[in-house]
């Protein structure tokens, strides 16, 4: 870490041709990744990221550099050369940087360094010991852990300074089910923003056995049929969907420059009024919570849209200059590699009436995506495309034979409007988002839903 | 501290805690990337970085640690954590600190020319591609992404085996995105080029290939579903190549998680289908003389007309195997332990180009992008179902743009299905290894539309 005379100087240097904003930013990150494959322990492997994000405005222009050099002439010539793509006229600055006092949203027990990595590994001989002791027909489970305690200092020419620290914990339980030729896989990754208590507090048992179950469910799974069907859609990572469809398309990157179909439409009615879709970063412990954005700007919660109405975007630094408003504290960036941007954190559909027994009951003929994969979408137009990871045909009212190879596809805003209902079970699942400022951990939810119609892509044809 | 410096100390403090072979890798890069925003610098980034990762055998077992700031400090760091890390490995197979092969090839990876082109002039350049692609058309209404980035890296693997070895590189790229509107109907089309001779880059044409196909995309829609012919595009063929590339590694066969596994000397695809590894390739992004263990690489048949030849080996998994190194045991950076990747994998490009390809076909759906292939594609069973744009072809012309359709298929059961290999080689984005492919002509795929 930096001190602030340090700290000042570089700002100072950042400054000295003329940009109107220049922002600081130390990391000093240890990360344990611990692999077990096969019930082995196969990998262990630890280290240390260490560097300096320097940042420059001058009106919407900005310069982005980084190092991980160490020493102050280096750094002081980092912030130099960043200093000199700006092309303004140096004005008289008073720089006076106040250190803010953080109050701790996210209490942590036991610090992922102060944890010998054998109860680390001893837990990841449990999660394997359960799913593959599961079913006979699981060929293969690969336990992955990983933790990260992460201190960031943030500094601004407004005077702002803060520091923070963010611990992270992950669990990545990943099955093969095999009969023959076929293999069929099946994952759970829960995360927390908490130290190793996150492992002691959760039910293993739970999370293997799931794992264990999706494969093995899918091995004994038909074809998926292709065509338009409603699609329910269960709570938690389920919540992928919107967080592709929709929240990407909130964030001020794309909303800024008008490369939104949500762009110029506050106000608007975009989807059926038992919709609220909420962005909160404060939520305790949360894989996407954080006391401060990597601005240093508090998180909050952020509704995006309510009852259907577009109340507002995700906005960072930048994104505010251009949209002339003020920023959310949604910036994020994976490290000081990247300049940060408008992020999302936690991003949920807020609960409705419905149970998922109605939901289900209510469905003559549908697909049910109990667990959905991974997915991306295009934020200029606005299409999606998404993997089912575990997915039933749903029959006169009840969920029946299980099926696979199902991807959904369409258009964030067209399906957001066809949200026809809403349940009562809001939970959150765990992932790690790829967009302009690198990998992040955000948390996706949402109560079950339903969709009256998606199409369905799978090998069965109709 | 220098980094000769470094390794001198390091290597010491190790042998005091007992290490018995040890190897220092570094890696130090440089970075410009800007991005241009209707005619304006939108975003100007420079970058020093590096690294070193730390691996050492004590009895028996590898320990490794990494870690960006390199001082005094982080010489104790790296070595205890080292060894608390392998404390906590159960695997038995032997650890080997590699002393040399005993030819490696010279490549010529970095150019001077390149390395002297100032930012101003790139900034210039860029400039004119987005300028461009305005200019082609007034239903560009955006050009959503200009980027150029331009990187410097130099690698070192150094060991207490006697191995010391030193590669320097450069690379150039641009990649554009533009958005194209007629009425409501919005359609994006991108494209990627990349080089190591700044010269090459032409503006006109870069723009003139990504917005014509922007347009040609524009009034898509989607087709009844139903099993069609497919002319895979190159960059759709090399994405889905990409992919499933993970099944030619030894690690994967030898982890039970490949389809490929007691298939050497088998055919696995049609005998159209050559598929090579190489590293030497003039502008392949992954090119490089020696592997992360310090092994000289060399070119490799993969596939020979249909039938598998070898896999992709590192030092550990060609031990298991009884066999040498094919010289792929890749780090993905020095935060990475050893695994398998390819360099320059692609099918080998046949004779018929792109056109004569539509040409010949009756009916057939033309696949020019596959999205969600992190999600929508299993690289163990081969299975896949993707959301994917194209191009419907009627009477040895394309009829019209489709969009909103997903295609499935099974990867394997494709490479023996395919008719036709193009002579249109091309690479996808840089993921794990570069991976190309030429337009692929396949009997039938499952088209799920209207």
């Amino acid at each position: 870490m930096l001190n602030q005379a340090m700290i000042e100087d570089l700002i100072t240097a950042a400054l000295s041709t003329g940009g109107d904003f220049a922002e600081i930013f130390v990391e000093d990150k240890f990360n344990t990744n611990i692999a077990l494959v096969g019930g082995k322990i196969e990998n262990s492997i630890s280290g240390r990221d260490y560097g300096i994000g320097i940042r420059i405005f001058h009106g919407l222009n900005s310069v982005y550099a980084y190092t991980n050099e160490h020493e102050r002439e280096k750094l002081i010539d980092v912030a130099l050369q960043a200093a000199k793509a700006i092309k303004g006229t140096p004005g008289d600055f008073t720089l006076n940087l106040t250190r803010q006092t953080l109050t701790n949203q996210h209490p942590i027990i036991h610090k992922p360094r102060e944890v010998e990595k054998i109860k680390k590994v001893n837990t990841m001989r449990e999660v394997y010991d359960i799913a593959k002791n599961y079913n006979e027909l699981i060929s293969q489970v690969t336990v992955g852990y990983k933790d990260e305690q992460q201190r960031v200092q943030i500094a601004n020419s407004e005077g702002r300074f803060v520091e923070d620290e963010r611990i992270r914990t992950r669990l990545a339980i990943q099955t093969v089910a095999s009969r023959g030729n076929e293999m069929q896989t099946g994952s759970y990754l829960p995360g927390a923003h908490k130290g190793f208590e996150f492992i002691e507090q959760l039910d293993l048992k739970h999370y293997s056995e799931e794992a264990a179950r999706i494969a093995v469910t899918m091995l004994n799974a038909e074809e998926c049929p292709s065509g338009k069907f409603p699609v329910i859609i269960d709570n938690e990572f389920g919540g992928v969907i919107f967080h592709e469809a929709c929240g990407h398309g909130l964030e001020a990157t794309s909303v800024a420059k008008k490369n939104s179909v949500f762009a110029d439409r506050v106000g608007e009615q975009v989807a059926p009024s038992i919709v609220t879709y909420i962005d909160d970063g404060t939520l305790p412990n949360e894989w996407g919570s954080a006391n401060v954005d990597d601005e240093g700007e508090a998180t909050r919660k952020n509704v995006l849209i309510e009852n259907g109405i577009l109340k507002g975007y995700l906005v960072d630094k930048l994104g505010a200059r251009r949209m002339g408003t003020e920023s959310t504290g949604s910036s994020r960036r994976e490290s000081y590699k990247y300049a940060p941007t408008s992020r999302m954190s936690n991003t949920f559909i807020a609960p409705g009436k419905s149970t998922p027994e109605e939901i289900i009951a209510n469905t003559e003929f549908g697909i049910y995506a109990k667990y959905m994969g991974g997915g991306s979408v295009n934020p200029a137009t606005g299409d999606y495309n998404f993997a089912i990871n575990e997915g039933y045909i749903v029959r006169d009212g009840k969920i029946a034979e299980p099926v696979r190879g199902a991807t959904l596809i369409g258009n964030g805003p067209k399906t957001l409007q066809k949200v026809d209902m809403v349940g009562n079970n809001l939970a959150h699942g765990q992932g790690m988002c790829g967009s302009a400022s690198g990998s992040i951990p955000a948390n996706v939810g949402q109560p079950m839903i339903r969709v009256s119609e998606i199409t369905v892509g799978g090998r069965k044809g109709k | 501290m220098d980094i000769l410096t470094f390794k001198e100390n390091l290597f010491v403090k190790g042998a005091e805690l007992g290490f018995s072979d040890m190897e220092l890798y570094f890696q130090k890069n440089g970075k410009f990337s800007t991005k241009i925003f209707k005619g304006d610098v939108d975003s100007y980034n420079i970058a020093i970085d590096g690294g070193v990762s730390f691996r050492g055998i004590f009895e028996g077992k590898m320990g490794y640690a990494y870690t960006e700031k390199i001082d005094e400090e982080s010489i104790s760091f790296l070595v205890k954590e080292a060894k608390e890390n392998l404390a906590m490995i159960d695997s038995e197979d032997p650890e080997v600190i590699f002393a040399g092969s005993e030819h490696y090839d010279e490549l010529d990876l970095y150019s001077e020319e390149l390395a002297s082109v100032s930012n101003e002039d790139k900034i210039e350049l860029l400039k004119k591609v987005e300028a461009e692609c305005f200019a082609l058309s007034e239903k560009i209404s955006s050009v959503n992404y200009c980027l150029l980035e331009s990187h410097d890296s130099e690698k070192m693997i150094a060991n207490t085996k006697g191995l010391e070895k030193r590669e320097k590189g450069n690379v150039v790229y641009i990649f554009v995105s533009v958005v194209a509107k007629e009425g409501e109907d919005i359609k994006s089309a991108s494209k990627l080029v990349l080089t190591r001779d700044f010269s090459a880059f032409d503006p006109k044409a870069i723009a003139k290939e990504v917005v014509e196909e922007a347009l040609s995309t524009l009034g898509a829609t989607s087709i009844k579903s139903g099993d069609y012919p497919v002319i895979l595009k190159n960059k759709a063929a090399a994405s889905l190549l990409q992919v499933f590339s993970t099944a030619f590694s030894a690690d994967n066969v030898q982890k039970g998680k490949s389809r490929l596994a007691n298939k050497l000397e088998e055919a696995i695809g049609n005998s159209l289908i050559t598929i090579v590894d190489d590293p030497f390739k003039e502008d392949g992004f992954m090119s490089r003389s020696f592997d992360s263990e310090g092994v000289a690489t060399k070119r490799l048949n993969v596939v020979e007309h249909g039938v598998l030849k070898t896999y992709l080996h590192n030092l550990k998994t060609a031990a298991k195997d009884n066999v040498a190194s094919t010289g792929h045991g890749t780090k993905g950076s020095y935060k990475g332990t050893i695994t398998v990747a390819p360099s320059n994998l692609f099918i080998e490009p046949g004779e018929k180009s792109y056109d004569e390809m539509i040409a010949g076909e009756e009916e057939a759906v033309i696949i020019t992008d596959l999205q969600g292939l992190h999600s929508g594609a299993n690289a163990i069973s081969g299975d896949f179902s993707l959301a994917a744009n194209g191009y419907l072809v009627k009477g040895g012309k394309i009829e019209r743009p489709i969009n909103q359709i997903t295609v499935a298929g099974n990867f394997f059961t494709m490479l023996e299905e395919v008719e036709v290999v193009g002579g249109d080689l091309k690479f996808a984005l840089p993921a794990g290894g570069y991976v190309g492919s030429p337009s692929l002509k396949v009997k039938s795929l499952a088209v799920a539309g209207e």
